[in-house]
């Protein structure tokens, strides 16, 4: 049993990521074709991943509406958002447009999603204005020069901040956007490049642990 | 007694900021303020000089992947791209791996090639969506027909004449992702790198400063940021759009915020020397 939940598992991992790991360096035929294959693979596995996530959410929303948990209202939108969708979709063939002009599809995507997606989005910028006025204190050197960055790429992102800083600080001859220009490309670099170096050394170690075998957390407890 | 009234200021009912930003939004939108855009950031002059300096019927790929949540900044610089790409006569292929852009995708597509005479399948095709990006843009690297044998109307990709001469990343001029994600990463990755096809990207204005070091490695040609990116590009492109008038509903919120944040914390210096 063993051999059959864990040892081909980890055979199958380490044989597919070293031939994938090679492949990315070897520019021959076989590599290519390899590559190929895996991707269709990877296409069909992705299909099957959707389809469990799908049967999982309805499940985790029926259990809360069958029990009738704190909220288990909105667990009902889940349903009628998914089918107000999908219905459309399968009716009009995935076509947004016909010969006739718009389809269900079309309208369910341009006065349903369109909407509601946006608004959701929408709503962030009134929560991070008011958390702006409540929770930015400037109380110690790091947060003023947070604050100081900020402030200069608010103020040099829109024409009407451009005019102000011109206004104010035309007499130093440097104009915001050429302040934001140096933000941008030295500190601000300085900090990605180094956040964005760890994670490639953390990705690659975590990579090489698991297709060898030592991080095995991915196949579950038994 | 003076302290305890200015603390009041931070106890103060969220929703009246929510009222204020709500209204500053929305004036500009009534009643257009129509300050000019005086500054074009290198990055944006970058994107568009390349794309410019391309010749025409090169082959120029959009993946075109964003949802309705970040359409407002996004969708503009898709358009005044793909405008940009039409005015220099290219041929224009356009891939999407998030759902939700189909429909974005289609809005941009119904309205902006007839502008130029431009025709579906003779001067652009649109790809259906693919589920798994990474898949598609390795296989895109030997042989597109691989993933994209058929374009959204079920015709056969090959036989199109947008695709005459186009196999591979090899026979692109460039690639151009507008995204809402971290899908440029990958798009640099493994493709810019990988095999050599110069990307530029559209992001939003939040995600913008991560892409500095792609940028001064020359990763990537160029960036438009944000709604003033797409403002920039339209005033390259000399094509004013959404992005140039959604800039003025910017200008009253983003300096809003900074009065926002200005006034709590004279509040809060106040209050300690009191």
């Amino acid at each position: 049993m063993k051999f059959i939940k864990k040892t081909i598992p980890l055979l199958i991992v380490l044989v597919v990521g070293v031939l994938t790991l090679a492949s990315y360096y070897v520019p021959h035929k076989y590599s290519v074709d390899y590559l190929e294959l895996m991707n269709k693979w990877e296409n069909i596995v992705s299909a099957f991943a959707f389809l469990l996530g799908l049967i999982s959410l309805f499940y985790t929303h029926y259990s809360k509406i069958s029990r009738k948990v704190d909220g288990w209202g909105y667990s009902i939108f889940v349903y009628i958002g998914f089918f107000a969708m999908v219905i459309p979709a399968i009716v009009c063939h995935g076509k947004q447009m016909s010969d006739t002009g718009q389809t269900a599809l079309g309208w369910a995507f341009g006065f349903i999603y369109n909407p509601l997606s946006a608004t959701m989005f929408a709503v962030l910028a009134f929560y991070i204005v008011s958390t702006a006025y409540r929770s930015f204190r400037i109380k110690s050197p790091q947060a003023f020069v947070l604050f100081l960055a900020a402030f200069i790429l608010i103020l040099g992102k829109v024409p009407l901040g451009q005019i102000i800083w011109h206004s104010a600080l035309g007499w130093t001859g440097q104009g915001v956007d050429q302040v934001i220009e140096w933000i941008m490309s030295v500190p601000a670099v300085a900090g990605k490049r180094g956040i964005m170096i760890g994670i490639a050394i953390g990705a690659v170690v975590t990579s090489l642990k698991i297709i060898f075998g030592i991080e095995k957390q991915y196949m579950g407890k038994d | 007694m003076l302290k305890e009234k200015l603390q009041k200021f931070f106890k103060i009912d969220r929703r009246w900021i929510f009222l204020l930003l709500a209204v500053v939004i929305f004036i500009p939108i009534l009643k257009p303020i129509g300050l000019p855009n005086k500054t074009i950031s290198r990055d944006a002059q970058n994107a568009f000089n390349f794309m410019d300096s391309l010749k025409p019927g090169q082959f120029v790929l959009f993946s075109l992947d964003y949802d309705p949540s970040t359409r407002p900044e996004l969708q503009p610089q898709a358009v005044a791209a793909i405008r940009h790409a039409f005015k220099k006569n290219l041929r224009v292929g356009v891939v999407t791996y998030i759902a939700g852009s189909t429909g974005l995708i289609q809005q941009i597509f119904e309205k902006v090639p007839a502008e130029y005479g431009k025709k579906n399948g003779t001067d652009y095709v649109i790809f259906p969506y693919m589920a798994n990006p990474t898949a598609a843009m390795t296989q895109m690297a030997s042989d597109i027909y691989g993933i994209y044998d058929r374009d959204q109307d079920g015709k056969d990709a090959k036989s199109l004449p947008v695709m005459k001469g186009i196999r591979n990343y090899k026979d692109m001029a460039l690639v151009v992702n507008i995204t809402g994600t971290a899908m440029l990463d990958s798009w640099v990755a493994f493709v810019g790198d990988k095999y050599n096809v110069p990307v530029f990207g559209g992001v939003t204005a939040i995600s913008q400063p991560g892409y500095g070091p792609y940028l001064q490695t020359g990763q990537l040609k160029g960036l438009i940021g944000g709604m003033k990116g797409a403002a920039e590009y339209e005033s390259l492109i000399q094509e004013p759009g959404k992005g140039t008038s959604g800039i003025d509903s910017l200008n009253l919120a983003h300096l809003l915020v900074l009065v926002l944040i200005l006034t709590s914390n004279i509040l809060l210096l106040v209050i300690r020397y009191l």
